[in-house]
């Protein structure tokens, strides 16, 4: 049985980590062991826990975007019952379900098998690293693509924000077979390390979108998932499960520091970049193949 | 978008296979697509072949000939 105190403490790391582009699942792997706590993610409290955590954040992503989830759950409904898309509101509806269920089944078919990994926080390291990579890599096509603009549209190269810059989209500017991709690509975050809204923010930079942009359209795709996976594992609240009041206490925590962490995330993006979070991870990765006999 | 008849009928299929596995995930008990050592009755499954199967309907109603509009 996990105390109170460190479920405390997983709720925090969860509500950070969750929604920035460097892995919950990872930390709560590699962290434990790298601090020195005693905890073995192969408790079957673990599990349970996670669930209590996600909604947390599912909560948070879901009041952060209250009208914007208002105005997706009528869309879908109208565009599926007249089976066709008349505005920008249904569209996005639809792009959010079509992105959500790739993830979703593999998620469901691979989620036992993958279960396994999570007691091997070497293994966890090394896919940190390579999430590292994956969000470094991002900024390499970015960064290629604003030196390509800036040679072919020097009018265009002085901006100094991608605001009000037509070259970079918004999530409206996707295309739903780029959402497949994203979606598919989202099942990757199945492994303790990679992250899944470091993989649709990468993903939505290479598509073209403005950073604060990918990382609206991250959350707005994660929440379904998230919230689903925290409602899915409901049931497995069992003997083991912490006390109602831990619970309640755990996902009020991991909500607020969800909900500030997407705040501070969205504002960062405006004009900052995805590299800091890539170094980190390679550097947290790189200390737990170090570190973690 | 151009509607096509076949595409809305195979979708229509495949939201009844959905159906059927979410029947069968729902009623037997089965290791089958869920590992683990000893058969059960795997709820998470049949919800999610359940919404496979509205999303499929769904998607045969985007598909399907649809009337012009005036």
């Amino acid at each position: 049985m996990l105390s109170a105190g460190l479920i405390l403490f997983l709720a925090a790391l969860q509500g950070v980590t969750e929604l920035f582009p460097v892995s919950s699942l990872g930390h709560a792997v590699v962290v434990p062991p790298l601090v020195g706590l005693n905890f073995r993610e192969t408790d079957p409290a673990f599990v349970p826990v996670l669930t209590v955590l996600h909604l947390g954040t599912a909560g948070a992503l879901l009041f952060l975007y209250r009208r914007d989830w208002a105005r997706i759950v009528a869309g879908f409904f109208r565009a599926a019952v007249r089976g066709r898309i008349d505005d920008p509101d249904q569209r996005l509806a639809i792009m959010l379900v079509v992105g959500s269920v790739p993830a979703g089944i593999i998620g469901l078919l691979l989620q036992d098998p993958l279960k396994t990994l999570f007691g091997n926080p070497r293994l966890a390291s090394l896919f940190l690293i390579v999430n590292g990579g994956i969000l470094f890599a991002a900024e390499m096509f970015r960064r290629r693509d604003e030196r390509r603009r800036a040679a072919t549209e020097p009018a265009h190269a002085v901006l100094a924000h991608e605001d009000g810059d037509p070259q970079f989209a918004r999530i409206e500017g996707l295309s739903l077979r780029t959402t497949v991709f994203v979606g598919i690509f989202q099942a990757g975050a199945l492994l303790p390390g990679i992250s899944r809204s470091g993989i649709t923010m990468a993903a939505g930079l290479v598509a073209g979108l403005r950073h604060e942009e990918a990382a609206r359209f991250s959350f707005l795709l994660a929440t379904p998932i998230i919230l689903a996976a925290g409602l899915l594992e409901l049931p497995a609240l069992g003997t083991d499960s912490p006390t109602a009041l831990v619970a309640i206490g755990a996902a009020i925590v991991a909500g607020v520091v969800a909900y500030a962490s997407a705040r501070f995330l969205l504002r960062y993006l405006r004009s900052g970049r995805l590299d800091p979070f890539a170094y980190y991870c390679a550097a947290l990765g790189a200390a737990g193949l170090v570190f973690i006999h | 978008m151009q509607g096509s008849q076949p595409l809305a009928l195979a979708l229509i299929v495949l939201a009844v296979i959905f159906a059927i596995a979410a029947v069968f995930f729902f009623t037997v008990k089965t290791t089958f697509l869920a590992g683990g050592a000893h058969p059960a009755i795997h709820w998470k499954h049949a919800i999610v072949f359940t919404v496979l199967a509205v999303l499929s309907l769904i998607a045969a109603n985007f598909a399907r000939p649809k009337a012009a509009v005036r």
